[in-house]
């Protein structure tokens, strides 16, 4: 008698111990998701911060007026190509040198644009531009000139001076006002279409337009490449160094007349608004091997496909960064295929296999 | 019967005379092992006994086991040790607690896997398996091996100048990507122009 009345009481109070630890771990659950679906909201607000801000903009501050991203690049190639400026910045990559350059341009009295960029540490390497054609000094190779409307130096030309060629690859995307090497700048995003690209943040000066700082990200958003302007000089007229500038004494252009090749070959993945700029079959200047060869750019980004006989070639695959480079080496049967350029590994790689033999097209 | 012992006990004692009652103690049986036990207790009153007398206690020990029931398992005593009465209860409640909180448990961890948000990007690293680094050289213990590691530093001398010759001509591809670009469109402008 006394063991039943002992067994319900036992078992009344298991019962309810389980149901009070069961409550517990209920509202825990509910808490918790709660709190997610809070995250999930507040996420949503953060992806969605380029329209807030623009609407913020458009109400605090009427006196610069409002811009649309692609305005904003229009201005940014508008200054590049038309003001008389001096600025100073420094290329910055994770674990490695700083490096300086010094960048000036003007439009000289005659209609002329020049343009000069320094590489201020070491030896150094100056490029001079006189209108369309680029004079190139580099330690330890003759002085070169070629026809170019801009110097290939660490910004991306088709950044500085034709926006609207990125449109198709990349999308832009106004986030904000900040501050940046003392001035007012906006900030403006430029992301990849498909994700299948590094990503850039923008930085222009707000009442000239004027680059500020460009960082270069990977998809996690750690920064691979920084460009920060540390100094600005605009004149009215145009710097005193371009004074000293002898085009006579500039060595000749060379014409480049490029020679389309027909190749065995074609690449199938390409990155949205990628296209192909040149191909050719050469040999390297380093080791003498011939390789053929195919550049393509989507504006900010240059790939470079190689591909030579497996042979002479390195006899195992290989991925490593150079820098800010992507080297991607693949042996497939006959032939070694490389990729190299500012492209995450994954697209490197799906770039690399989706190479295939086509005697029709090539 | 307790008349027949106090007669017994008389007839030990030498007051009884009944001839009559040796009959009774010779066919009774119990009646002599009274006897004997009397007998035994009086040699122990007077200190007479040196040695143990038949006190044969291995009938009723035998008789007694056959009339034990048979238990297989003794059942544990160990709840007779004093304090452990009190240490009992607290088990068994600490052992519902414990039920309890892992059936609480498993809720909590149910409900949490039931709210994980699903992975949307089932690709996030790049496969590297099959492709070493450049710098990765096979290592063996084997002397005979010397010979061919120095054939491996001039490998991987090789290897190493390979990709420098590519990662310097994609370099300068790019210088002159723009260059090609403009002279191709300043030959369609001055045809004359070589």
């Amino acid at each position: 008698m006394f063991s039943t009345i002992y067994l319900i009481k036992r078992t009344v109070e298991t019962v309810r111990l389980l149901f009070v630890l069961f409550i517990t771990a209920l509202s825990t659950a509910a808490i918790a998701q709660q709190s997610d679906t809070e995250q999930a909201v507040s996420t949503e607000t953060e992806s969605t911060p380029e329209q807030g801000a623009d609407a913020q903009d458009e109400q605090q501050n009427a006196l610069p007026a409002v811009y649309s991203p692609d305005e904003w690049l229009v201005r940014l190639a508008q200054a590049n190509r038309h003001r008389n400026f001096e600025v100073s910045y420094v290329l910055t990559r994770p674990g490695q040198e700083v490096i300086p350059y010094l960048w000036r341009h003007a439009v000289l009295d005659d209609g002329t644009e020049v343009e000069q960029l320094n590489l201020q540490n070491g030896p150094g390497q100056e490029m001079i531009r006189i209108d369309n054609i680029v004079s190139v000094f580099e330690p330890d190779v003759q002085p070169y000139s070629i026809y170019a409307t801009a110097i290939a130096g660490p910004v991306p030309a088709d950044l500085l001076y034709k926006p609207s060629k990125l449109s198709e690859g990349y999308q832009f995307i106004t986030i904000g006002r900040t501050r940046v090497s003392g001035r007012a700048a906006q900030q403006i995003r430029i992301v990849s279409r498909d994700n299948n690209r590094y990503n850039y943040q923008l930085w222009l000066d707000e009442e000239t337009g004027m680059l500020l700082k460009l960082n270069m990200v990977d998809l996690q958003g750690t920064l691979l490449e920084q460009v920060q302007v540390t100094g600005v000089n605009l004149t009215e007229t145009p710097p005193p160094y371009f004074n000293k500038i002898n085009p006579e004494a500039l060595p000749m252009a060379v014409a480049m007349t490029p020679q389309s090749r027909r190749h065995e070959w074609d690449v199938r993945f390409l990155p949205l608004g990628m296209h192909e700029v040149k191909r050719e079959t050469r040999r390297l200047a380093l080791t003498g091997q011939v390789v053929e060869y195919k550049l393509f750019s989507d504006g900010l980004v240059d790939v470079s496909v190689y591909v030579q006989p497996a042979q002479d070639s390195l006899d195992s695959d290989v991925l490593l960064r150079n820098s800010t480079n992507t080297f991607l080496s693949l042996t497939n049967g006959q032939v070694q295929i490389t990729v190299i350029g500012k492209i995450p590994p994954a697209t490197a790689y799906e770039i690399a296999h989706s190479l295939s033999a086509s005697g029709a097209n090539g | 019967m307790t008349q027949q012992h106090e007669k017994l006990s008389a007839f030990m004692d030498g007051e009884l005379n009944e001839a009559e009652f040796i009959d009774s103690v010779k066919n009774d049986s119990e009646l002599q092992a009274k006897w004997r036990s009397y007998h035994v207790i009086r040699s122990g009153l007077r200190k007479e006994a040196t040695v143990m007398p038949e006190f044969d206690i291995t009938a009723r020990v035998a008789a007694a086991l056959e009339n034990e029931a048979t238990v297989l398992a003794p059942k544990s005593k160990w709840r007779a040790i004093p304090g452990v009465n009190k240490i009992v209860p607290f088990m068994r409640q600490s052992g519902q607690f414990a039920v309890a909180a892992s059936v609480a448990a498993a809720v909590i961890l149910g409900v949490q896997q039931m709210n994980q948000p699903v992975p949307t990007e089932p690709f996030t690293t790049f496969q590297t398996t099959g492709t070493p680094q450049a710098g990765l050289a096979p290592v063996s213990l084997e002397q005979s091996q010397t010979l061919r590691n120095n054939n491996d530093t001039e490998a991987l001398l090789e290897k190493r100048r390979q990709i420098n010759a590519l990662l310097a001509d994609h370099e300068q591809q790019l210088k002159l990507k723009r260059a090609e670009e403009q002279s191709e469109q300043t030959a369609e402008d001055n045809p004359n122009q070589p």
